[in-house]
């Protein structure tokens, strides 16, 4: 995958020579995404599979600005992210965390949290941001801290809805939930990627939620991507060593 | 009050070298730090009151103006040394500590409420400096731990398109009034609980309750002000050592 960098007509980012290390002492520098390249489409789910410490969650903050990349190019829409001003590129290029966290107040506060410039909102347009995340306006006066973990990454997922992003990045948005809620927010996702044409690119260190949910795989080892394809195909038919190594549980 | 020398000092030290021997006898563990403390606070203090007789009896405004900046470097380097995870905190802590002592002695100069004499530039000087200084540690020590312990807060209200200002306002308000609890709560139990030392001092020192209350009071306003202004200058400071101008953070 790196060097060649192709730009696809559908292009909804494009990344090109992407780096980004820290200082891990003075003097002492880890790279921790390696010249990364890739061409996002638009209305695709991507899943950025690797083992933990590969660089997957650094990649996400790099794409929304959350931390500051070294050099390389991040093109969103045709336009450098470097012209577009931070606050509105986060609410086109939303991110969502491993661990929801929710603001106290209500599940309405929460919705409302991103929003202060368009006050008057319809109620109805918050019960359609429930409803796309399977709950309904009951949980609108709910505090969201006495909700279940998995109801909680709903609220959070339906408050990053309600800035209608253009691309939603998510960060192993299952892993603190358990099978049964991960299961149903995988659902809920495909079924956004395919009513709202909403491009998705999702972190996992599980091959298999990268099979569930279809559409496109980057495998990612020590900031660099190693293979990437239609996920199917990727995973049942791995070309790189390190992609099998990982799909036999050797590297964690 | 009676004349006091060196003789009633002496009389005092007995009363200290009976505390000492009653924390022996009741094996307190404390007799040598007390011990200690009777030794270093009598060397300090007395050096200090020679120091101050000295410029007092200069009478130069110049040297008024360089005691205080001495007294308010060893305030900032004190205050950094506690904000250990602030960069830069004896900086921030000696522009805060500063700004403070300008504006309100600055104030209080202006409007004539005191003249630039050493006697009331230095003792006015040393409270607002020891008082800010606290403050100063305090707020970049509270802003640092709230901070670095409420990242995911933040970043997800980074992430929602809120500014750096939004994302924390929370926690640069809590480390201001844990920067100004002090002053707050004296407020609440002054002349009930406690009398400050500065009245308790005049009226030792012979002047009427009534003076002395007023005195305390303008002292108590003064020395509110400028730890108000040297909290928001460190909170301020600190804060933006936290932040990019991109909004991102930078712990
Ligand atoms: N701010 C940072 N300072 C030092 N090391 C970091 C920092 N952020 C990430 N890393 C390191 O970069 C590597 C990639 O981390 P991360 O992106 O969290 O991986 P993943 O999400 O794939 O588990 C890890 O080795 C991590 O320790
Ligand atoms: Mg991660």
């Amino acid at each position: 995958m790196d060097g060649a960098h192709v730009t696809t007509p559908d292009a909804i980012l494009d990344i090109k020579g992407l780096n980004r290390s820290v200082l891990v002492k003075p003097g002492a520098k880890r790279i921790i995404i390696d010249d990364f390249n890739f061409s996002f489409s638009e209305g695709q789910i991507y899943t950025i599979v690797g083992p933990s410490g590969s660089g997957k969650s650094s990649l996400l903050r790099l794409l929304n600005r959350l931390d500051e990349r070294d050099d390389g190019e991040i093109i969103f829409q045709g336009e450098s992210i470097d012209s577009i001003p931070v606050q509105a590129l986060r609410e086109k290029i939303a991110l969502v965390f491993q661990m929801p966290y929710v603001f106290p107040g209500t599940v309405e506060s929460n919705l409302l949290y991103s929003r202060s410039k368009k006050h008057e909102n319809e109620r109805n347009e918050l019960i359609d941001l429930l409803n796309r995340v399977g709950l309904d306006e009951m949980y609108l006066p709910r505090n969201p801290e006495n909700l279940s973990l998995g109801q909680q990454q709903r609220v959070a997922l339906a408050r990053s809805l309600s800035m209608e992003p253009e691309i939603l990045l998510l960060d192993e948005p299952t892993s603190a939930l358990d099978p049964g809620a991960s299961r149903t927010i995988e659902e809920l996702l495909t079924n956004l990627n395919q009513t709202m044409n909403l491009t998705l690119i999702i972190v996992t260190h599980n091959f298999r939620q990268a099979l569930r949910l279809g559409g496109i795989s980057l495998v990612l080892i020590d900031g660099r991507i190693i293979e990437a394809g239609p996920t199917k195909e990727l995973f049942e038919n791995p070309a790189n060593e390190q992609t099998r190594k990982f799909i036999a549980g050797e590297l964690r | 009050m009676i004349d006091i020398g060196f003789l009633e000092v002496a009389i005092a030290i007995c009363l200290m070298i009976l505390a000492i021997i009653l924390a022996r006898w009741q094996r307190t563990g404390t007799e040598k730090e007390l011990a200690i403390g009777t030794v270093r606070s009598f060397v300090q203090l007395v050096a200090v009151g020679y120091a101050l007789e000295f410029i007092f009896g200069m009478e130069n405004f110049f040297a008024i103006i360089g005691t205080m900046v001495v007294m308010m470097m060893v305030g900032a380097y004190t205050a950094g040394k506690r904000a250990v995870n602030i960069k830069n905190g004896s900086v921030i802590s000696f522009i805060a500590i500063f700004t403070g002592s300008l504006v309100t002695l600055g104030l209080m100069l202006g409007l004539g409420i005191i003249k630039a004499k050493a006697q009331y530039m230095i003792p006015l000087g040393g409270m607002i400096i020891g008082n800010s200084m606290n403050c100063s540690a305090l707020v970049m020590e509270r802003l640092y731990s709230d901070i670095s312990g409420n990242k995911l807060a933040i970043e997800t209200s980074l992430s929602l398109g809120k500014s750096w200002q939004d994302a924390s306002r929370t926690y640069f308000q809590r480390a201001i009034k844990a920067g100004m609890m002090h002053m707050l709560n004296f407020f609440k139990t002054v002349g009930l609980v406690a009398l400050p030392g500065a009245m308790t001092g005049m009226i030792l020192a012979g002047a009427s309750p009534l003076k002395a209350v007023l005195i305390q009071i303008i002292v108590g306003y003064m020395l509110t002000a400028a730890v108000t202004v040297a909290g928001i200058v460190a909170a301020q400071l600190a804060i933006r050592q936290m932040f990019t101008t991109h909004h991102q953070l930078k712990l």
